[in-house]
Formats: structure tokens, C-alpha cells, sequence
């Protein structure tokens, strides 16, 4: 079988998303939701309940009192903050096996996707001035067809590297031309097989060329494009694909960003990943 | 016999013969290794970012993170361990950038060129580098021998 479609067919292995995330944002977007409501749907996540209590207890929340229940943790939280914990805590046990053929380390790409998470709300508030909870999701995603991936590229890293090297591809390219598919466009069909909504699924599958994508009020992938590579220029978590990038160079005038305004979100992420060493620390 | 980790926007000097200094995953940040081979004294930068003016308050409470405050401090640091300025050799790798030239992307760029307007500025030679490309890299600085090691991303060791 060509490996195009034996990494297709992987997808199906992966187990299905876990629903307490959408169900715990529907009823937030209820006006008349209640704790104990939000309470009982988290409960009979364990995996979830387990993750949610340590988020609440690290330095990036700061509670003055230790949290030790889930009703304390939706009350503490808040709403906001409530769903960017367990989108988080939930997405998590996906990356714990790593990414053998990209990383030497098994928790490099799940550092590398709480960080561009982290730098996609410092983007966003730049930006739109407010942060972004769909983004946040979409952002701690946009590397996930590199689970599949991984063991793939690590078979065929010699010719991959070779057309990087000589050819100047991006990684990307090399990756599509060798394999028959990019783990870009791969996220994106994991994120179908999730039934998550497109804007989630277009932020993933056009992480690395927002240009290519041809809805132009799309903003998502593009502040997901941006927050990669400065995670990747500041070496968080950029493995062997090192800045074999593509740049998009319309991105600063699309959003009247200056270099500096670059500059100044790496210096924000630095403060913002000293918090969320216990969130990185989950898997 | 211990690693000492120089993180991002960090730096670390030793005069201990049984230490190596070392920073990984340097991608436009570069990483500066200096030696005193009479004093037996070695320090490291990981700065990311060129210029201090960028955020001032920040600089003060982090030198290590820009260009310009990161590596003077290295040197005073490796000074109040006995090194002298003249004896020092300054080794530097990083400053990656990604693809394409024209892009808006310059920090890879930035941060050679702020490094090399300080020590030019300074009068001290670098006596080798590896910077540019697109490629990451890990840099290791034994202080038994002052040898300064640098490695690519899925690359060999080799000699800077």
C-alpha cells in the first residue's frame, strides 16, 4: 500500500475526541447555565477531572487557595478561562506518545503546541483585542497529523532532508512530495474525523501557507501561521524541521504589524511560558 | 561532571573543569561561548532578541534576552571569575532564518548583525561562527579544553 494511504487509514485508530470540551462550551454560551450543570458533565471525565484540578492549582491560574474540587475549579476559573483549561487537559493525552520521527523528546511537540497556543491569544489580543477560545483550540492542534506522521517522516528522513537541503524545499513540501500528503493537511482530517467546525479544521490544514487558503476574512489560520513561526524562530519545540518555512510575507502588512510588534509578542510568550510549566508538565 | 543548561534568554559561566555549558534548540536566537584558555573561565549567552530598547523594563529585569545588554554581561561575568577581556575567544552559532530572503521575518538576521556591531564596536575578534541557514542548532562548551561544539538538528557534532 502506498504510504499516502496507509497513513490515511491510520486516522481511523485515532480514538475519538473527547465530547466533554463541546459539551462544557454549549452550555457557557447558555445565559442561564449553572455550575453544578457545567459540574456534572466534567465529573464523568476522569482523565479530564484529573488534568483540570492540576491546571487550576498551576502558577499560570494562581488560586490563593489550593482548588481540590471540580466545583471550586469551574467557580475559580471562570468561563474563559474554564474552557481554554479543558480544551487543554483534554487534548493532552493525544500528544503523550510524542513524535518519535520529528523530536528527540516525546513532550517537545506538546510544549511546542501549548506555546504556540499561549502566542495565538497574545497575537489575537494584538490583533482583534481580544482573546480567542476557538483559536486556542485550533492552535494546540495545528501540529497533530505529526502523531501520525512522525513515524512516517522518521522511515524516509534521508530523502525528506536531501530535497530540504538541496532542493530548498520547505519541510512541508518535502514531506508531501515523499509521502503523498503534509501533516498539515493531515491535522485537518484528523480534526474532521473529531467533527470539529471547519474554521478549526481550515486554522490547521493552512497552518503553514494562510495565503493558499481563499477566504480572505479567515484570520485564524494566519494568526495560527504567525504564532508558529515565532515559536519555531525562538526554538520551541521546532525538532528536525528547524525554519525550513515558508515565509508569507503579506502577513504584517495584512495586519498593520510592525517587526517590532513581533519582537514584543516573543518577549510576552517568554513571561507567559514561566506560568505554564505545570501545564506543559501534564502529559 | 554536570551540564549546565543555558535556557532561552539565559546565561551560565563556570571556571569548574568538570562542567560543559550547553544550550539547546537555538533557531533565530543565537548563542554566544566565550573562553579564557589562561583562566580557565567560560560562560555562555542564548539571547533572543537584538535590541534592548525594545522593552526596557524587561531588559533590566532580564539582560540575557537581548543583544546589547546580554553580551556585556557576559563578559563582566566571566571577568569577576578572573577572565580578561584581550585572552577571550568568542564563538557564536544561531541566527537562523526561515526560507525565502525577502521576507518579514529578519530576526535571524538582526541578531547576527547586533552582535556583530557590539564587538566590532568593542574591538573583539570572533574567531569562528556558524550562523544563518535555516537550520537549528545545540552548542556545547567544554570548559576542561575550551572546545565549542556545535550540533545541527539531526546533524554530527562538530568542532566551531
Amino acid at each position: 500500500m502506498k504510504a499516502v494511504n496507509r497513513i490515511l487509514k491510520s486516522i481511523n485508530t485515532i480514538p475519538a475526541f473527547p465530547a466533554t470540551g463541546n459539551k462544557v462550551s454549549q452550555l457557557l454560551n447558555r445565559i442561564d447555565y449553572s455550575v453544578s450543570e457545567v459540574t456534572n458533565v466534567i465529573r464523568f471525565d476522569p482523565s479530564i477531572t484529573a488534568n483540570l484540578l492540576k491546571m487550576a492549582n498551576s502558577a499560570y491560574f494562581s488560586p490563593q487557595h489550593k482548588i481540590s474540587t471540580i466545583n471550586d475549579a469551574v467557580i475559580y476559573l471562570g468561563q474563559k478561562n474554564l474552557l481554554l483549561a479543558i480544551q487543554t487537559a483534554g487534548i493532552s493525552k493525544y500528544y503523550k506518545k510524542g513524535s518519535s520521527g520529528y523530536f528527540d523528546k516525546a513532550t517537545d511537540l506538546w510544549e511546542h503546541s501549548v506555546a504556540v497556543a499561549l502566542m495565538s491569544q497574545i497575537l489575537s489580543r494584538k490583533i482583534t483585542g481580544e482573546e480567542n477560545t476557538t483559536l486556542y483550540t485550533a492552535a494546540l492542534l495545528h501540529d497533530v497529523g505529526k502523531i501520525i506522521m512522525g513515524e512516517f517522516v522518521r522511515d524516509e528522513m534521508q530523502k525528506i532532508t536531501m530535497l530540504v537541503e538541496e532542493q530548498h524545499m520547505s519541510f512541508l513540501e518535502a514531506e508531501e512530495l515523499v509521502l503523498g500528503i503534509n501533516h498539515a493537511d493531515l491535522g485537518g482530517k484528523i480534526a474532521e474525523h473529531w467533527n470539529f467546525p471547519v474554521e478549526i479544521r481550515d486554522a490547521i490544514s493552512y497552518h503553514h501557507r494562510p495565503d493558499l487558503l481563499e477566504k480572505e476574512d479567515k484570520i485564524m489560520p494566519w494568526i495560527v501561521y504567525m504564532a508558529d513561526e515565532a515559536c519555531l524562530m525562538m526554538g520551541i519545540g521546532s525538532g528536525v524541521e528547524g525554519l525550513a518555512q515558508r515565509a508569507v510575507s503579506e502577513l504584517l502588512k495584512k495586519f498593520n504589524l510592525r517587526m517590532r510588534d513581533l519582537e514584543m509578542s516573543m518577549v510576552l510568550l517568554s513571561d507567559d511560558l514561566k506560568r505554564a510549566r505545570e501545564v506543559i508538565s501534564i502529559v | 561532571m554536570g551540564d549546565l543548561i543555558v535556557g532561552i534568554s539565559d546565561l551560565k559561566i563556570s571556571n569548574n573543569d568538570n562542567d560543559v555549558i550547553v544550550t539547546y534548540a537555538l533557531g533565530s536566537c543565537i548563542g554566544i561561548s566565550v573562553f579564557d584558555p589562561v583562566a580557565k573561565v567560560g560562560g555562555m549567552l542564548h539571547y533572543m532578541l537584538p535590541e534592548s530598547s525594545l522593552d526596557e523594563k524587561k531588559a533590566r529585569e532580564n539582560p540575557a534576552m537581548f543583544a546589547d545588554t546580554g553580551i556585556p554581561l557576559l563578559f563582566k561575568s566571566c571577568y569577576q571569575l578572573g577572565a580578561d577581556k584581550k585572552r577571550m575567544i568568542v564563538r557564536a552559532a544561531g541566527g537562523a532564518s526561515i526560507l525565502d530572503d525577502t521576507n518579514f521575518f529578519r530576526i535571524g538576521q538582526k541578531n547576527i548583525m547586533a552582535m556583530r556591531k557590539i564587538f566590532w564596536k568593542n574591538n573583539v575578534m570572533i574567531t569562528s561562527e556558524d550562523t544563518g541557514a535555516n537550520h537549528n542548532r545545540t552548542v556545547r562548551l567544554q570548559i576542561a579544553t575550551g572546545k565549542t561544539y556545535v550540533r545541527t538538528a539531526g546533524g554530527e557534532m562538530k568542532e566551531l
